[in-house]
């Protein structure tokens, strides 16, 4: 079965650990949005998660930083954040799957990392809280390094989930991928609480128009300058747009959160 | 003598268990057991939130540890005020 799911979202700590801090209306809005999200997930009936991620020093640091890893556990604990106000929980993953994709990179020119123990932290949990709220579907993360450089490049990451989506494409079971990350943010650098609403929106604008020159030509300094230390995980949206070019990206909420310091967007890709 | 020490006791301390609560008993004996120079020592002992920064500990380790040292968001943001 091919892909038959597939959306970007930002997992900011604040939507749960603090939620009540932002607007009502915000709030209400981008949760209620990501509830939906996990309605349209569960619709399509997957059978894995393949969740393209980023992490926060949960499981890696300086002494071993990889550009990317895949994880091949048969599960996954988390929250590693105990402020997160979700609750601790083990995540089943698909061990087979996992390791389908690992040889499928290593035949063709790509070398991740793999790991059989990750811990979540909010950067995956969070949006499984919302997007697989029972955490019945099986997943296999796939983590960026967007945490401390040097990072893959965007053009690297495209090229990653174009491979990766190639692979998926061609499983026997039904795959729903999820991005996650973004989009502009500092979270505790001297400018946190920072959002640059004119690059957030030009991203985005950049992904519905499916401008894979301008995606993939972002550079480091610019996602650094522009978009914050946080915003650099706006490579795993890159790399889910390489994973389903040819399918139509739509808006499905974008608010710039103050009080999560953070600007908040969904995307979903329908063929 | 590195930011490389400096950063892997924060993360040790954000991290781990065991060590976070070596680090409660006895902050000036366990920062011994990094190989810190004496700046670098007193910026971790002192909870120097400027110091950690300008000498580049990364934001999310630095935040989680000065957050474990009951650091509140407005005092790590006076700490850092001015700064880019």
């Amino acid at each position: 079965m091919p892909i038959v799911f597939a959306c970007a979202a930002s997992h900011a700590p604040g939507m749960t650990a603090w939620t009540e801090a932002a607007p009502k209306e915000q709030a209400e809005n981008f949760l209620g949005s990501y509830r939906k999200l996990g309605d349209r997930l569960a619709a399509s009936k997957p059978e894995a998660i393949v969740a393209l991620t980023v992490e926060h020093w949960a499981n890696f640091f300086l002494n071993s930083m990889p550009a990317f890893c895949i994880g091949r556990a048969d599960h996954y604990d988390g929250p590693v954040e105990e402020w997160l106000r979700i609750p601790k929980g083990r995540v089943p993953g698909d061990a087979k799957l996992s390791a389908q994709l690992i040889d499928a990179c290593l035949d063709g020119g790509f070398d991740p990392l793999f790991s059989d123990e990750l811990l979540f932290d909010h950067a995956t949990f969070l949006p499984l809280h919302f997007l697989n709220p029972n955490m019945s579907v099986p997943v296999v993360p796939v983590i960026i390094n967007a945490l401390t450089p040097p990072l893959p490049t965007p053009k690297r990451c495209f090229a990653f989930g174009e491979f990766l989506g190639q692979v998926l494409n061609r499983s026997e079971k039904r795959i729903a991928m999820i991005a996650t990350g973004g989009l502009s943010h500092w979270p505790g650098e001297a400018q946190h609480g920072k959002i640059n609403i004119p690059f957030d929106k030009n991203f985005l604008d950049n992904l519905i128009a499916r401008d894979y020159t301008q995606l993939t030509a972002y550079t480091h300094e610019e996602i650094n300058v522009e978009a914050g230390s946080g915003g650099h995980e706006i490579r795993t949206w890159i790399a889910l747009a390489g994973a389903v070019q040819s399918w139509k990206a739509e808006l499905i909420a974008y608010e710039p959160v103050v009080p999560w310091a953070t600007g908040c967007g969904l995307v979903e890709f329908n063929p | 003598m590195s930011l490389y020490q400096v950063q892997k006791l924060i993360y040790h301390v954000n991290r781990d268990p065991e060590r976070r609560e070596r680090y409660r008993q006895d902050a000036n004996a366990f920062v011994r057991t990094y190989d810190l120079s004496e700046p670098e020592g007193a910026a971790i002992l002192n909870v120097d939130v400027r110091a950690l920064y300008t000498m580049g500990v990364h934001s999310l380790l630095l935040r989680p540890f000065t957050l474990l040292n009951k650091v509140s968001n407005e005092d790590y943001a006076q700490a850092l005020k001015g700064l880019v």
